[in-house]
């Protein structure tokens, strides 16, 4: 990651003709000359089951300022922004929009009053071109047939705004990202739109595409719109960020000028202390004994060289910024996905991994991140989820399964992990997230793995089911298994590891003793900041 | 209090429902056309049905096995004619029956492997694969036999899809054999055995389980450490027999091989499956169903051609009741 952040001077007047005047761009000012903030948020409460997601959140966003919004994954920043776009409706709190009190039912009203969320994900149809995808189902007409010289003609204002040179007639399939997302953000402006909310924009720019959106953002804002602007890269909000927001835990954490703000103190709101997170007292210590050992491994593109070790016993943390790697150096592992380089050894012996099925055959388990993507097939039962890796067991001669053995194995791991579910043979879609997770995990354990990957294990699940699922891998642990939990929860890492394997962009920046770092000591190296005081 | 409980009870009640809506539109037919025809009901045309669902449940069931793997197999009239064909060429040219069924069902194996390896290997979208498939067999067979139907294949041919077990036969007193007892015809025969076989592959089996676990989700089952691509493999291998064993009997049954033999078979097949509860979308089926699905097509064409309604109309009706039984499925997977 690069360390210099983008200069960019703020006054961007002289490029943008149309540029209105009365555009406020002092810094950290208060309300526009109609009074009202654009939007007003307060209290916005949202509930899904068994979780929190938000807690009387609010801030305010005004005429031409870029608000960065900012915490943790899982932090609810994703819940606040399908409130704001009209793809939530909050339980509680509201929203003023221009001073008004506004609820958008879906994000067709959220874009007819003028707020569009540019997705981290590009909703663009890729086969269509770069005009038609602007005024898509909203073409304009000459009769019955679309006028394509008017199609054309106003496509092409709307990229002039922006000062992109991007041809409207290109299908969108062959731009690069960076020109993607300008189309994106030229759809929203020929929307009239006065409220952007942008998630992520850069994490898939390069150094001077990010430098050419920051110059667009810095156009919008001298236009008077104002930007939400979502990101993890901290270092890049210098010089383009006016106010910054931080949320943790669904709550609303701190609101201030970001001039006045030191990268460090965002990361302390970000990481803060969690109140709800309790972990269970580690019963075990790891054992000298090195069972799992990487060494080199590389994928060309994506991650690596990497080397790390995992001794008997011991729960080894990955942390890291979402897309920095570590599922994927785990999946590569484990053999789901390939590698260029490298060793994996397990008990001093070097493996030959190329499937799963190697990997499993020499017990290595993965516990994925996506349960409903990954883990779990979701038509079939909770039994058969959970003899699936291990048929064998509960098969008799002839290789026919012994549907008495595998209820008898399944009514066990229920029980033993508290699985809500009516029978053994509930179909597993029908399950909580919490439960699921569970046949997920009950899947491994039935399988008697040596070494257990879990890829952000507690995601998206209530307080209880996440303490017993680290109760869970404590226990795994005092039996000598090794774990290495990948995890965006800094607290659970510092609660739960023994040592923690920091990534940034593909790269392990360092590995740490539990006992003796911090968060902010993580966050820093995974923030890519490889010498730091901490 | 316990939430989860009340959905399931429902579940298990709409799937009931689906089983008894297949059961229940089978009596109900048989019923129906039972009133209005006195010869509709009697032994004699309960085995004629069972004859004529023979070819379209053995290929449902090898549909049903692709079509839980989440694919689809449009090949199977093709290769069916293919094996048929080459079945009763290796017969004229002096091999023994079996050996020249044998080798129809090898063909057909051998079609249903290319057609697995186009999805596995070259990761073709099932459809296309077997699209393909399915012009190239059909081509193959018509150009080896010019287009001409092969004849005077001799009586041990025929046995296989005319002979029956237990049949009753009484000289009459008039010098003409009198059939006390038709007898169980040997296609029927088999195709109860194919249906034992995969139902019990399906349920019991380890592999079966896998042709499950991939069609419901297949990343999660290769992570699984189930073998995919295998698994995949079989299905189509297994369709692709089956075809063969289609072919063999279809043109036993007729003692004549024709190269354009089941034509538009593989809709059989789909619907079949469809009506008995298969899932496009894959992960869900049964065989129980499939061979459910393969009598109320089978019935409802007799039947109707014992009304002697236009084959016309048959079609028109038939097709309705896809629409019927595949909108039922789609409600019930939007709940």
């Amino acid at each position: 990651m690069p360390s210099a952040p983008p200069l960019i001077v703020h006054d961007a007047t002289a490029k943008s003709p149309q540029a209105h005047g009365d555009a406020p761009s002092v810094v950290g000012q208060g309300a526009t000359a109609e009074g009202a903030p654009l939007l007003t948020l307060a209290g916005l409460t949202k509930r899904f089951p068994g979780v929190l997601a938000l807690d009387g959140v609010g801030f305010d966003l005004r005429r031409g300022e870029v608000h960065a919004v900012c915490g943790e994954n899982g932090a609810g920043k994703s819940t606040l922004m399908k409130i704001l776009s009209g793809l939530y409706q909050p339980d509680e709190g509201v929203i003023l929009h221009k001073g008004q009190q506004r609820r958008f039912a879906t994000p067709l009203e959220a874009q007819a009053a003028g707020i569009a969320m540019i997705h981290q994900e590009l909703n663009l149809v890729p086969h269509l071109s770069v005009a038609e995808n602007i005024y898509l189902a909203r073409e304009p007409r000459k009769g019955w047939f679309v006028d394509r010289e008017r199609l054309r003609t106003d496509a092409q204002r709307c990229l002039d705004r922006l000062g992109v040179a991007i041809s409207p007639a290109a299908t969108v399939s062959s731009l690069s990202v960076a020109q993607q997302q300008m189309v994106e953000i030229a759809k929203a402006l020929s929307l009239e739109a006065e409220v952007l909310i942008m998630d992520e924009p850069t994490s898939s720019l390069t150094e001077s595409e990010t430098q050419q959106l920051f110059r667009v953002i810095h156009e919008l804002r001298a236009a008077g719109v104002g930007i939400i602007y979502i990101s993890h890269r901290l270092d890049e909000m210098v010089g383009i960020v006016d106010r910054v927001t931080v949320l943790r835990d669904g709550r609303h954490i701190f609101t201030g000028d970001f001039a006045n703000t030191t990268i460090d103190e965002i990361v302390v709101h970000m990481v803060g202390r969690s109140l709800e997170d309790k972990f269970p007292p580690r019963c075990s210590t790891p054992t000298e004994d090195v069972l799992l050992s990487v060494e080199g491994l590389r994928r060309d593109g994506v991650f690596g060289p990497v080397s790390f070790t995992l001794r008997r016993g011991e729960i080894l943390g990955f942390a890291g910024l979402m897309g920095a790697g570590r599922t994927e150096v785990a999946r590569a592992v484990f053999g789901a996905d390939r590698h260029d380089a490298g060793t994996v050894s397990l008990g001093g012996e070097v493996l030959r991994i190329h499937s799963p099925i190697d990997a499993i055959r020499q017990g290595i388990a993965y516990v994925s991140e996506d349960r409903k993507a990954q883990g779990l097939a979701v038509k079939m039962p909770v039994a058969h989820n959970i003899t699936m890796t291990n048929m064998r067991a509960v098969s008799g001669r002839f290789g026919f399964i012994r549907f008495d053995q595998e209820t008898q194995v399944a009514q066990q791991y229920i029980d033993r992990l508290d699985i809500r579910t009516p029978s053994t043979h509930q179909v597993a879609r029908l399950l909580s997230g919490g439960n699921q997770q569970k046949v997920v995990i009950s899947k491994w354990l039935f399988r008697e793995s040596k070494v257990i990957f879990f890829d952000e294990p507690t995601r998206g699940i209530d307080v209880g089911a996440k303490y017993a699922i680290y109760q869970l891998m404590d226990e795994l642990a005092s039996k000598g298994i090794g774990i290495v939990m990948i995890s965006s929860e800094l607290p659970a890492i510092l609660g739960l590891t023994d040592r923690v394997a920091v990534f940034h962009e593909g790269k392990l920046t360092a590995t740490l003793e539990t006992r003796r770092t911090s968060q902010e000591e993580i966050m820093h190296y995974a923030s890519g900041r490889t010498s730091t005081a901490v | 209090m316990n939430a989860p409980a009340i959905p399931a009870l429902i579940t298990q009640r709409k799937d009931l429902i689906q089983k008894f809506a297949a059961l229940g539109s089978l009596l109900c037919l048989t019923i129906a056309f039972s009133l209005f025809s006195n010869a509709f009901f009697s032994v004699g045309n309960a085995m004629t049905i069972a004859l004529q669902v023979t070819s379209i449940a053995y290929l449902g069931i090898g549909a049903t096995c692709v079509i839980i793997t989440g694919g689809i197999d449009l090949s199977v009239g093709a290769i069916l004619a293919l094996s048929g064909v080459v079945a009763a060429m290796a017969v004229k040219a002096g091999a023994p029956v079996p050996v020249g069924m044998l080798g129809g069902l090898l063909v057909g194996a051998l079609c249903g492997a290319v057609n697995g390896l186009c999805v596995t290997l070259l990761k073709l979208p099932p459809f296309i694969a077997t699209l393909g498939m399915m012009l190239v067999a059909r081509g193959v067979a018509l150009q080896i036999t010019d287009a001409k139907a092969i004849g005077g294949l001799g009586d041990s041919f025929a046995e296989l899809g005319n002979g029956s077990l237990f049949r009753v036969v009484k000289m009459g007193a008039d010098g003409f054999p009198d059939v006390l007892f038709i007898g169980i015809p040997y296609p029927v025969l088999l195709m109860a055995l194919v249906a034992v076989a995969v139902s019990l592959l399906l349920n019991r089996a380890t592999l079966g389980r896998h042709l499950y676990a991939v069609g419901s989700n297949t990343e999660a089952a290769r992570l699984s450490g189930v073998n995919v691509g295998g698994v995949t493999l079989f299905a189509y291998v297994l369709s692709g027999t089956l075809a063969g064993l289609t072919g063999c009997v279809l043109m036993s049954r007729l003692v004549t091989a024709q190269p354009s033999e089941g034509l538009m078979y593989e809709l059989d097949a789909i619907a079949a499956a469809v009506i008995g509860g298969t899932s496009l979308s894959g992960g869900v089926g049964t065989i129980s169903g499939t061979v459910i699905g393969a009598f109320v097509i089978g019935i409802l064409r007799n039947g109707l051609n014992m009304g002697g309604v236009s084959a016309f109309i048959q079609q028109i009706v038939i097709g309705l009741v896809i629409l019927l039984t595949v909108w039922i499925d789609q409600i019930r997977h939007r709940r």
